[in-house]
């Protein structure tokens, strides 16, 4: 790396980070483009589609790799992980690990993290049996079923119940938040639920739904008027195994009588959570976070979190693709911004 | 009051006590007899003394569930019963879910309120009796789960692959706080059943209620409650339990008396004997049965006992 | 005769806070924070007979309906099981609710549609005050002659009899001026005849 030169150190290749570093490299500045895993990518790896235009996220991920080693000034470090940093004259003086135990240490002038969310362990609510019965899963546990299903592979289910809210919204065994994006990808996986088994039963769970985008109230109509799934409003109390099937109870609270429906897996819509990681490095770089882990704004600035310290996408709340990317690019902004200014 | 929801065994008694008072239940001590019995012997196996004190009175928790009152009256019998407990300076320990929440929750109250346990304090103290909250209240079904070893080392019955259901009941469970599981999908009963050596069966209805809820079996038998029971009972049968644990007189009642009214009602065949978790460990650690007092189960379970081989006399 | 047709809705504006905050301070439930998901009523094991779900009860208490919330059926027969509080995302007692709705309607008199069940807890405490404890055999049998139904139990009170369940006799406690003086002190006990 030239040290002549300003550098910026992303951490997390997802999409956020991905754009974050293509906007600061674009501009002309050195970047470092840390991730830990084998390949970039991140959570978007592992969908199967997208809302609210049914896209294939992979175009977008492999459009935005072949954008990043077209510029030359980014250094992409897969299999990596930032271990120590200390503050230096400039900035940071970090210190990232690979996988095979090989350390790289970097003098840089500023960082984003950007290490995304992930879900909630939802093993806690006993009454849904996640960890217990082998076909209540998570959604993104069900993002590879879809995909499985698609190449061919796996029993074409006879019903599919969507759970929304679990661990979302709630104060007792949960988080009070809402994730914001469950509404609208649990949509988008029932709606293609439909679309590969047409007679398949598929049932959505709901309390509320929330559609607060361009074009995502009328993807949902679509979803139901359309493509036929049952939305039915009510917060199931519980899953019983029963024949071989999954019972689900619940109340549907629009008429208000008690309601049960037997199907063959159950997905959790779970709360979206920073990673693990995000923790420590918040430490690391003197970045706050909230009471649940993730990243906080300094007042009036768009991505600050503290001195040369910026952070994009899922580690600061929950959000859609296009949301990760846009914040990847108000973080890349202000590091433009600090760098041109010095 | 404890913040988190779970807590292990050993957070819960982090030390095992050489003595506790055993607080006696109306139900449990008058309709099976043999529960009492169980607990004891259970208590004496596992080297805790149990003292009891024929002054205790009924703990008054069922009237909560019936209530039609205000609490002041057993805000006062709650402080005296435990006041007693506290005087020999013991943790009490109770085998009923009943007394259980009715103690714990109303000895909550006095704690976190000043002016309720001083007014109680006034009513009971013209007989010479004050609660100052030195007592901690237990379910003896934590003690158990807490020497969970301790038990599987003593079993010299094991039974055999029995095909056991248990009954959580609602309310140690309904606690929700520093309890030893959740209610969305307990477990403790079950891993006590395979320390002793019997298969646990999840049947469909394992954690429904029993319906009984102090007088609503009484009030409403036929209407509600026979139906509900009859739920119940078919999705244990169906499972193939053969033998069924309650931690709880009241459910123990409910699940065992009604089985011959439902077999009369629905044209059912259901024989699920159901007893204590104690007399089931007690069994296990080689208690006679004839100490058990079975001769109180209205759903006979000798075969049961034949079965394992310890049969009346032995 | 043609059905009542009259156009009646809920006035909203006729909706002030008290019993939410009657309830908030009594029972130590604010119905506030109940999002309406419907989690209480899917468990509810008598759901399906209640005539207001769980659900439809704290929505009662939303609505300041107190006349219905102390002559619905469901005040009576709730098994206070607690499924609902355990699993509700804000942790809303809803058998809180009903224990003191119960004892308002018993103190105010309101209609119920359970005559019968508030005649059994009264017999109970009266019972306790009468003996001390509550004397089985006593509220059986006032319960079943009141509820005009004398002989309900009959064969089953015989079989118990025999096996020496109950006895005609002794069935206080010792100390039962204890008792009733306990009793008397709590402010309730007046309303008990």
């Amino acid at each position: 790396m030239t040290k002549a030169g300003k550098t910026a150190l992303i951490i997390g290749g997802g999409v956020a980070g991905m754009e974050a570093a293509l906007r600061i490299g674009q501009a002309g500045f050195d970047c470092v483009l840390a991730e830990k895993e084998e390949v970039l990518g991140g959570t978007v790896l592992q969908l199967s589609s997208s809302f609210p235009r049914w896209e294939n996220p992979l175009e977008l991920v492999e459009e935005r790799i072949s954008q990043l080693k077209l510029c030359g000034r980014i250094k992409i470090m897969t299999a990596t992980s930032a271990i120590e940093s200390r503050v230096s004259k400039h900035g940071y003086s970090v210190t990232l690990q690979s996988r095979n135990g090989e350390t790289t240490n970097l003098d840089i002038d500023a960082v984003v993290l950007a290490t995304g969310f992930g879900m909630m362990d939802v093993s806690v609510y006993g009454e849904y049996g996640y960890g217990i019965y082998p076909e209540v899963v998570n959604s993104l546990e069900f993002e590879a079923r879809i995909k499985a299903w698609s190449a061919g592979l796996g029993k074409v289910p006879e019903g599919v119940a969507f759970f929304k809210c679990v661990g979302s919204r709630d104060r007792s065994k949960g988080y009070p938040y809402c994730s914001k994006i469950c509404c609208m990808y649990t949509a988008k996986q029932a709606g293609l639920v439909k679309d590969m088994f047409p007679y398949t039963k598929v049932y959505v769970f709901y309390m509320d739904y929330r559609a607060a985008g361009k074009c995502y109230e009328e993807f949902v109509r679509e979803v139901i008027e359309k493509k036929h799934v049952t939305y039915v409003r009510g917060r199931p109390a519980k899953i019983l195994p029963e024949g071989g099937k999954l019972l689900v109870r619940a109340e549907d609270t629009l008429i208000g009588i008690p309601i049960e429906v037997s199907v063959d897996i159950v997905v959790l819509a779970s709360a979206a959570v920073p990673r693990r990681e995000t923790g420590p490095l918040a430490e690391m770089f003197g970045a706050k976070a909230d009471k649940y882990g993730f990243l906080e704004r300094q007042r009036f600035s768009l991505a600050k979190a503290s001195d040369r310290v910026f952070f994009a996408g899922g580690c600061g709340f929950p959000l859609e693709t296009l949301a990760a990317q846009q914040e990847g690019a108000s973080a890349a902004a202000e590091v433009i911004e600090l760098f041109a200014h010095e | 009051m404890q913040t988190k929801r779970v807590i292990n065994p050993g957070e819960r008694i982090p030390r095992v006590p050489e003595a506790v008072f055993l607080f006696r239940s109306c139900t449990g001590s008058l309709e099976y007899p043999g529960t009492e019995s169980a607990v004891k012997e259970t208590l004496k196996f596992l080297g805790v003394e149990a003292v009891t004190d024929p002054d205790q009175t009924c703990c008054s928790g069922f009237l909560q569930a019936c209530s039609a009152y205000k609490p002041e009256f057993c805000l006062a019998v709650t402080a005296r019963n435990l006041a007693i407990a506290e005087k020999k300076g013991l943790d009490t320990y109770t085998f009923c879910n009943g007394c259980y929440t009715g103690l714990s929750e109303f000895s909550h109250t006095l704690l976190s309120h000043q002016d309720q346990r001083a007014a109680a304090n006034e009513l009971i103290g013209r007989w010479g009796y004050r609660y100052e909250g030195r007592t901690a209240v237990y379910h003896v079904q934590e003690m158990w789960y807490r020497l969970k070893e301790r038990i599987a080392e003593g079993v010299v019955r094991p039974l055999k692959g029995l095909r056991v259901a248990a009954h959580y009941g609602c309310h140690y469970l309904s606690a929700q706080y520093g309890i030893l599981d959740d209610a969305g999908y307990p477990t403790f009963h079950e891993e006590l059943f395979e320390a002793l050596g019997a298969t646990p069966v999840f049947y469909k209805e394992r954690q429904l209620c029993c319906g009984y809820s102090v007088g609503r079996g009484f009030t409403h038998k036929e209407a509600i409650v026979q139906p509900h029971l009859h739920k119940k009972i078919k999705s244990a049968a169906v499972a193939g339990v053969q033998l069924m644990t309650t931690v709880c007189p009241g459910c123990n009642v409910a699940l065992d008396r009604e089985q011959p009214n439902l077999n009369r009602l629905y044209g059912e065949e259901f024989h699920i004997p159901v007893i204590d978790l104690a007399q089931l460990i007690a069994l296990a650690l080689g208690v006679p049965a004839s100490k058990l007092g079975f001769a109180a189960n209205t759903t006979s379970l000798d075969h049961v006992l034949k079965k394992l081989n310890c049969d009346k006399g032995s | 005769m043609d059905a009542d047709t009259t156009y009646r809705p809920l006035f909203l504006n006729h909706i002030d806070d008290s019993l939410r905050t009657e309830i908030k301070r009594n029972c130590s439930v604010d119905v506030e924070l109940c999002m309406e998901c419907g989690k209480c009523s899917g468990g509810c094991p008598n759901g399906h007979v209640f005539d207001y779900t769980p659900r439809k009860i704290v929505q009662l208490v939303k609505l300041g309906d107190r006349q219905t919330l102390m002559t619905m059926d469901a005040l009576w027969i709730c098994l206070s099981c607690q499924a609902c509080v355990d699993r509700c995302p804000s942790g809303i007692d809803i058998p809180a609710i009903l224990d003191y709705m119960r004892e308002k309607a018993c103190r105010t008199g309101a209609k119920t549609s359970r005559p019968l069940v508030r005649l059994f807890h009264e017999l109970v405490l009266s019972s306790i005050r009468g003996h001390g404890r509550v004397s089985e055999l006593d509220v059986a049998l006032k319960y079943n002659w009141k509820a005009g139904q004398p002989f309900k139990d009959a064969r089953l009170g015989m079989r118990m009899l025999f096996k020496g369940k109950f006895r005609f006799y002794g069935n206080g406690v010792k100390q039962r001026a204890e008792v009733r003086r306990l009793f008397e002190k709590s402010v309730i006990a007046k309303d008990v005849s």
